[in-house]
């Protein structure tokens, strides 16, 4: 059985993939670690679902299972889903069956015996274009494929996990829910601004334009003054809004990558030379606490 | 001494790439660092090592070029650092880097612990943990937030998409941890010139028996094309030019 073989610990994405897969005139198999994940991908329109069975909760401990799979069924391809997860799973993957690997990839295109990827590398500055020969892995994140129907015959194997790295508990992490990829503006606020009650600022402008608020990695992750799914960048949020209002961020390109799909972008920076003004449409060079409330006024009138 | 290992890369910095008008990329004004995730890893290494009282050493698969990167590591506070030399280093693959590092964790024997940053910030891949863990069959935990070391338990939290997870391993074993797990330090100047004195070991991917072919061919390397205005409104009144710059996001029709 050759053909493509799908993961995603989101079911969503592994539709998605699915569909990808299918669209390319493939056979697609779906690999799942439970009846539960079988059950929200049987109507994915696959060939087949595979339930990888065994008494291990983490799916990335599954490695060297699914690797023998592949290999036993003559794959062509692992794709993933790239999440967290996914893209450990498959780089462990990649790693037992020591073959290639492209990573988070914006293209794939398929020919005999070789898969074709395009992805970002320098942040974003550069693409690549890379052929892999042979079995591969690839993956891929959610929103990139349209999903397709029809039911898929359900087969369960049982494997043998990996039980080195034992599961102590998980905490969800709540999502605020707000919608950056379908704003019409975006505030975003880079560590420019030095305390935590200055956001205040940054609230006020957004209000008045209407907007929702985005920031850089370091505001996120390290200032913790907003949630993470909130940063802008290559790994965090890509946005493609009318209006970008950029506060105090230098315009390093891991975050200007997820910037720069926006129709307009405003830049506010003190410093003259900051490459942010080389990504703008319009720039102002000056102090965000003397410009920032300068705004708000202008755009109150 | 058990080791505790750093793994890091010597990259070029992506902001002194130059874009030719074809959409071409020059690379050749490009300086080289550490990349800059992987200055967390080996801080990562060096407190973790402290609180267990092992060895925090570093690592590097890299081509001739990476000798300038010896220093920089070793005044990170790492006590040792290990090079495996390739100038295939440069165009290498996952698949091959992961090779190379094995191979040098091999060599260097007496490993309780590898750890690797998110991912490198040229091709930003981030598979080397996973693919280390597997080649050397050893337990693997990547995307660390927090991690601690009691006897021979490593317990580490992850952050996941949707959550947050506690796992625990038995040594040895390779880890990936999230640059917001441990900031970096810049070192000062007497650790700047300790750092030439540390010992350094060599190794030659032929020696180690690497394979360095990849089934990955690289077809096309092009720049992403920017298309901005690059409007500075200029001026000593911000009033004035706040006010310029709404105008022309009304004729712009985004307000
Ligand atoms: C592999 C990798 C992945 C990454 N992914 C992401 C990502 O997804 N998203 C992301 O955001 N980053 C990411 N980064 C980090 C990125 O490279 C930058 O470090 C980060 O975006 C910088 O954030 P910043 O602009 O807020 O901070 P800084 O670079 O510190 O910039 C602050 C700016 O504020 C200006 N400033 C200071 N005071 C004032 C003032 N009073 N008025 C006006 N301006 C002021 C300064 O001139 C400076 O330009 C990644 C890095 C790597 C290596």
């Amino acid at each position: 059985m050759a053909g493509v073989f799908v993961y995603s610990d989101k079911s969503g994405i592994a539709l998605e993939l699915v569909g990808c897969a299918k669209a390319a005139g493939k056979e697609a198999m779906v690999i799942v670690f439970s009846q539960e994940a079988a059950e929200e991908v049987k109507n994915s329109g696959a060939d087949r679902v595979f339930i990888l069975q065994g008494d291990n909760e983490v799916p990335e401990n599954y490695a060297q299972a699914v690797a023998d799979f592949l290999k036993e069924k003559s794959a062509e391809l692992f794709l993933v889903g790239a999440t967290a997860r996914g893209r450990d799973l498959a780089a462990r993957v990649a790693g037992y069956l020591d073959c290639p690997m492209a990573s988070d990839v914006s293209a794939i295109s398929f020919g005999d015996g070789k898969v074709t990827t395009e992805r970002m590398i320098y942040g974003g500055a550069v693409t690549q274009k890379e052929e892999l020969t042979g079995l591969s892995v690839v993956t891929v994140a959610g929103g990139k494929y349209a999903p397709i129907e029809g039911s898929a015959e359900v087969e369960t194997v049982t494997v043998t996990p990996d039980n080195r790295v034992q599961l102590v508990e998980r905490a969800p992490v709540e999502r605020k829910g707000v919608n950056l990829q379908a704003a019409d503006r975006v505030v975003c606020v880079g560590m420019g601004v030095e305390k935590e009650e200055d956001m205040q600022m940054i609230r006020d402008l957004a209000a008045v334009l209407n907007a929702e608020i985005g920031c850089t990695r370091g505001i996120a992750e390290e200032k913790h003054w907003l949630p993470p799914e909130q940063y802008i960048g290559i790994s965090g949020a890509v946005i493609k809004p009318q209006l970008c209002v950029s506060i105090g961020i230098s315009g390093q390109v891991q975050h200007t990558i997820g910037i720069r799909d926006s129709k307009v972008i405003v830049a506010v920076n003190n410093n003259e030379k900051a490459p942010i003004f080389k990504t703008c449409d319009y720039g102002i060079v000056g102090d965000l606490y003397e410009v920032v409330p300068l705004l708000i006024e202008e755009l109150k009138k | 001494m058990s080791k505790i290992v750093a793994c890091y890369k010597w990259v070029l910095d992506e902001s002194d790439i130059r874009i030719n008008s074809d959409l071409s990329v020059d690379f050749s004004k490009a300086k080289g660092k550490i990349s800059d995730y992987d200055r967390n890893a080996i801080e990562a290494a060096v407190k973790l090592a402290e609180a267990v009282g092992a060895k925090p050493v570093g690592l590097t698969f890299g081509s001739s070029k990476a000798r300038q990167s010896l220093k920089d590591a070793l005044s990170r506070g790492l006590e040792e650092a290990f090079w495996v030399k390739a100038e295939e280093a440069e165009n290498a693959d996952g698949a091959v880097t992961a090779r190379a590092l094995a191979a040098g964790i091999k060599a260097m024997g007496d490993v309780a612990l590898v750890i690797c940053a998110e991912g490198a910030s040229d091709t930003y891949a981030r598979q080397t943990a996973s693919r280390i863990g597997a080649l050397l069959d050893l337990p693997v935990v990547t995307s660390v937030l927090r991690v601690t070391v009691e006897g021979n338990t490593v317990t580490a939290v992850r952050k996941l998409d949707d959550c947050l997870e506690t796992v625990k391993f038995e040594l040895p074993g390779v880890i990936s941890v999230l640059p917001e797990a441990f900031q970096p330090t810049i070192p000062g100047l007497k650790a700047v010139m300790a750092a030439g004195k540390k010992p350094v070991t060599e190794y030659d991917c032929g020696s180690l028996g690497v394979n360095l072919v990849s089934a990955r061919k690289v077809m096309e390397v092009k720049a992403y094309a920017q298309e901005r205005r690059n409007i500075i409104i200029e001026g000593d009144n911000a009033a004035a030019k706040v006010a310029a710059v709404v105008s022309n996001l009304k004729k712009e029709g985004v307000l």
